[in-house]
């Protein structure tokens, strides 16, 4: 303890990987070209955030007298029924369009190597558009209304339940995959009877998930024209009538919490 | 019934599991295979219903020759011959009825298995081979809430309810304790007997196998070093199928008394 | 006595003793699938949605998508990538300002760390931006902060911080008990024993979320310029609404690309963090 053995050299401390410091230079690169106050920087600066927030500005006075009233209006009233029944619409389609193309975004399901690198990148597209991009493309093909916004979420529901499914079917125990192909199951019956019950909970439990989201993204579809609260909140924002944007604001989280509650409940009763 | 004719399996990598194997199985016998481990148990398990493809030689089921067969006739031939897995396989979210079921996908058509509407005639032959092993009372129970000798016995029932000629084992009490493993070889033995059933498996206890095989193969890295009468086998048979003598660690009723 | 008979015989014995039971009904079951098939029938009947005008969507789309590759221009390439940059920008500081409040934030709502009475209150202030969509968080700052990327990144950081803060509290209600116990038994003070048993533990789940998060914020900071909050959205609306549609294609195609890149990049990030230094 309290000398030094002889014969034993201690080692040194051990330097990072060049490769592990060179990415976090590079991480640090970034972000000072990220928020520098230069042509591609976007001039980050918590002074200025300071000031801002700490000015008298118009959308924190509504706040202050935020008007709880307007969720009882016939605009709101009608904006969130609206909300609720594309979300609804939206995932449903979405969420069951979604289990045959997760079977094929597996490995144990893809019938072929071909197919399988084809669906990958069809749902990694799919995946790298956002919810209202989306919903700016159906406004530019069908016209500004619900449809746009519920084929929007269609879309985005596809690509987020597929490949949550999709992830979970590589995971799942090929012991049952073995026993349906040594009972002479052909490939069909061996998705159905030995993967589909191991990933049918799961399944559910991502599109619930995925109406929590597809609930919050139509709150925002409204802001392109594809319908929906979205549309109500851009209406008196454009009004400037900041204390009606946030009671809309206040009754949809209201709404959102509520609906999260109940999806958590029956998923922790799924899985 | 099960005929090899200088089987030989070489896995990718270029492993030889089995060598040049010839190994001729009656109808009704009840074959036990023990080995050491990497012995090529499994391997020639597996190339029976063509789990495992052969690299070289033949062998025949009957009078089929797996090699031969096209995909549905492959699948055919699987669904005459059951098998039993040691980590029993079994899905574990879904019924036990559902997962002996299994063993009638290819007997029903397609259609009507993928929308899951199985006729009475399925249904009654699924809880009959339930009954077999004594288990029809657990057929609505997940197959995840039941211990482990339950599910092998689910997984023997998913195999009878096969209906058929040739049983397969693998290892079917390598995960179970030793009360349990011999309520289990006995279903097998049961199978075997009363239904005419040939069973070939695979077992890690000497002492087990001693008692309950008609006749015993000892296998060695890929090859039959021994093959005879369950009665036959002593100290010297087994030097030559584990290459060391007999040790308390190889028989079940050592460890049973620990 | 014939083998066969012996069968039966032993087969009706067993028969007798064994009772065959009921097949239980699924109440649950039944349920949730009445409520979705009504939910979904009843929401598709009552909304007013102009359904007559689905069948042409696919043509239309397809006509759009055609147009965007026929009209592709090279020109537009420079512009496209700036404005994408801004947007990664915006997402990498707003994460990053995310990461910053939400990290003392979890600990608070960590049932394992912090008294009943804080968890319960930080949660709920955890819940408030976890629900609101961050374009609602950019349309409030931008009379704030004014048309530009700095209401977005803000809007990112804010609404981010909910997601972040509630699963990193969940990552750290994971953590085993056992170090903690060790930094006890060695007389660690309560930020001690934060500092030494707990955070060693759930750093790299944290920061893999962080990543995560990032590449989710991605595709929110790519359409933020639909309302003016900076980056590549106020390209693409304006050249969706315009009919530009070979800068329109340009826009989408480096906002598929550049998101499919950084997904990968991130994701192999993420896991060499979980799986740790290999040695
Ligand atoms: N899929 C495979 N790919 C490559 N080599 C394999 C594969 N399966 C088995 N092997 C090799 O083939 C040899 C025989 O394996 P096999 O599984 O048949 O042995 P076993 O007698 O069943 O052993 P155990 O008692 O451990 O189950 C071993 O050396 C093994 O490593
Ligand atoms: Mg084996």
């Amino acid at each position: 303890m309290s000398s030094r053995q002889p014969g034993l050299t201690r080692p040194r401390r051990p330097r990072p990987s060049p490769f592990a410091a060179a990415g976090l230079v590079g991480l640090a690169a970034v972000t000072v070209l990220a928020g520098a106050d230069w042509e591609y920087g976007i001039g980050f600066s918590l002074v200025e955030i300071w000031d801002g927030l700490t000015r008298a500005n118009a959308p924190m006075r509504g706040l202050a007298d935020i008007d709880l009233g307007t969720l009882l209006g016939s605009r709101a009233r009608s904006g969130f029924l609206e909300t609720l029944q594309m979300a609804v619409v939206g995932t449903v389609t979405g969420a069951t369009a979604a289990l045959p193309l997760a079977l094929l975004n597996s490995r144990l399901g893809a019938p072929n190597r071909a197919g399988y690198v084809a669906v990958k990148l069809f749902n990694n597209i799919i995946r790298a558009v956002p919810d209202l991009l989306w919903a700016l493309l159906f406004v530019a093909a069908v016209g500004v209304g619900v449809l746009p916004g519920i084929l929007a979420l269609f879309f985005f529901s596809l690509g987020v339940v597929t490949k949550l499914t999709s992830d979970t079917i590589d995971g799942i125990d090929h012991g049952p995959v073995e026993a349906a192909r040594a009972g002479g199951a052909s490939h069909p019956q061996m998705l159905r009877y030995a993967v589909l019950p191991q990933v049918l909970p799961a399944y559910t439990a991502f599109s619930m998930y995925c109406f929590e989201l597809n609930l919050r993204a139509s709150a925002v579809l409204g802001f392109v024209g594809a319908g929906g609260i979205g549309a109500v909140i851009d209406f008196y924002r454009g009004q400037g009538q900041w204390d009606r944007v946030w009671g809309v604001v206040a009754g949809f989280l209201v709404v959102v919490i509520i609906v999260e509650r109940i999806s958590a409940l029956v998923r922790r009763r799924l899985l | 019934m099960i005929r090899f004719t200088h089987a030989s399996v070489t896995y990718p990598g270029g492993v030889a599991a089995l060598k040049d194997l010839s190994l001729d199985i009656a109808e009704g016998e009840f074959v036990v295979v023990v080995g050491l481990s990497g012995a090529g148990k499994s391997t020639l398990i597996r190339t029976v219903n063509g789990l495992v493809p052969l690299s070289g030689g033949s062998v025949e089921v009957g009078s089929r020759t797996v090699g031969d067969l096209n995909r549905s006739r492959l699948r055919a031939l699987r669904a005459d011959v059951g098998m039993i897995f040691q980590h029993y396989n079994l899905v574990n979210r879904t019924t036990v009825l559902n997962n002996v079921l299994m063993g009638r996908l290819n007997r029903v058509p397609g259609w009507r298995s993928m929308l899951g509407w199985w006729g009475r005639d399925e249904v009654e032959r699924a809880m009959r081979a339930l009954e077999v092993v004594e288990i029809v009372e657990k057929a609505y129970v997940r197959a995840a809430n039941l211990s482990g000798g339950q599910q092998q016995r689910v997984g023997i029932a998913r195999a009878l309810a096969q209906e058929p000629t040739v049983l397969l084992a693998d290892e079917p009490v390598a995960s179970l304790d030793p009360p349990t493993s011999h309520t289990v070889m006995r279903y097998l033995h049961r199978a075997n007997r009363e239904l005419g059933i040939t069973t070939l498996v695979n077992l890690h206890f000497l002492d087990l196998a001693r008692q309950y095989a008609d006749r015993i193969v000892g296998l060695r890295a890929g090859a039959v070093v021994f093959d005879g009468p369950a009665s036959a086998v002593d100290e010297k048979v087994f030097e030559r199928i584990y290459g060391r003598s007999l040790t308390a660690d190889d028989v079940l009723e050592a460890e049973a008394s620990l | 006595m014939t083998g066969a008979q012996q069968t039966r015989r032993a087969a009706d014995e067993r028969l007798r003793r064994a009772v065959r039971p009921e097949k239980p009904f699924n109440w649950f079951r039944l349920v949730v699938t009445v409520a979705v098939v009504a939910g979904f029938l009843l929401a598709t009947s009552t909304v007013d949605a102009h359904w007559g005008r689905l069948p042409e969507a696919p043509a239309q789309l397809w006509n759009i998508l055609g147009l965007m590759i026929g009209e592709l221009a090279l020109a537009d390439l420079p512009d496209a990538l700036a404005s994408m940059w801004e947007s990664v920008a915006i997402a990498w500081l707003g994460t990053m300002i995310a990461a910053v409040l939400s990290f003392p934030l979890a600990f608070l709502a960590a049932r394992n760390i912090a008294g009943p009475g804080t968890v319960v209150v930080t949660r709920q202030l955890l819940n408030i931006p976890r629900a609101i969509p961050e374009i609602i968080f950019a349309v409030a700052l931008i009379p704030i902060f004014g048309l530009g990327p700095l209401a977005g990144t803000v809007a990112i950081g804010l609404s981010s911080t909910g997601t972040i803060g509630k699963l990193s509290a969940e990552i750290i209600e994971g953590c085993e008990r056992g170090p903690i116990e060790a930094a006890d038994a060695a007389g660690a003070s309560k930020p001690q024993r934060v500092r030494w048993a707990v955070i060693p533990q759930v750093m790299p789940e944290i920061v893999a979320f962080w990543l995560y998060r990032f590449e989710i914020n991605i595709r929110a900071s790519a359409v933020l310029g639909v309302v003016g909050a900076g980056g590549i959205g106020t390209m693409l609306q304006q050249s969706i609404e315009f009919r530009q549609w070979g800068q329109a294609g340009m826009a989408l195609i480096v906002v598929i690309v550049v998101t499919i890149v950084i997904d990968a990049a991130s994701g192999a990030i993420r896991r060499r963090i979980i799986r740790g230094p290999s040695s």
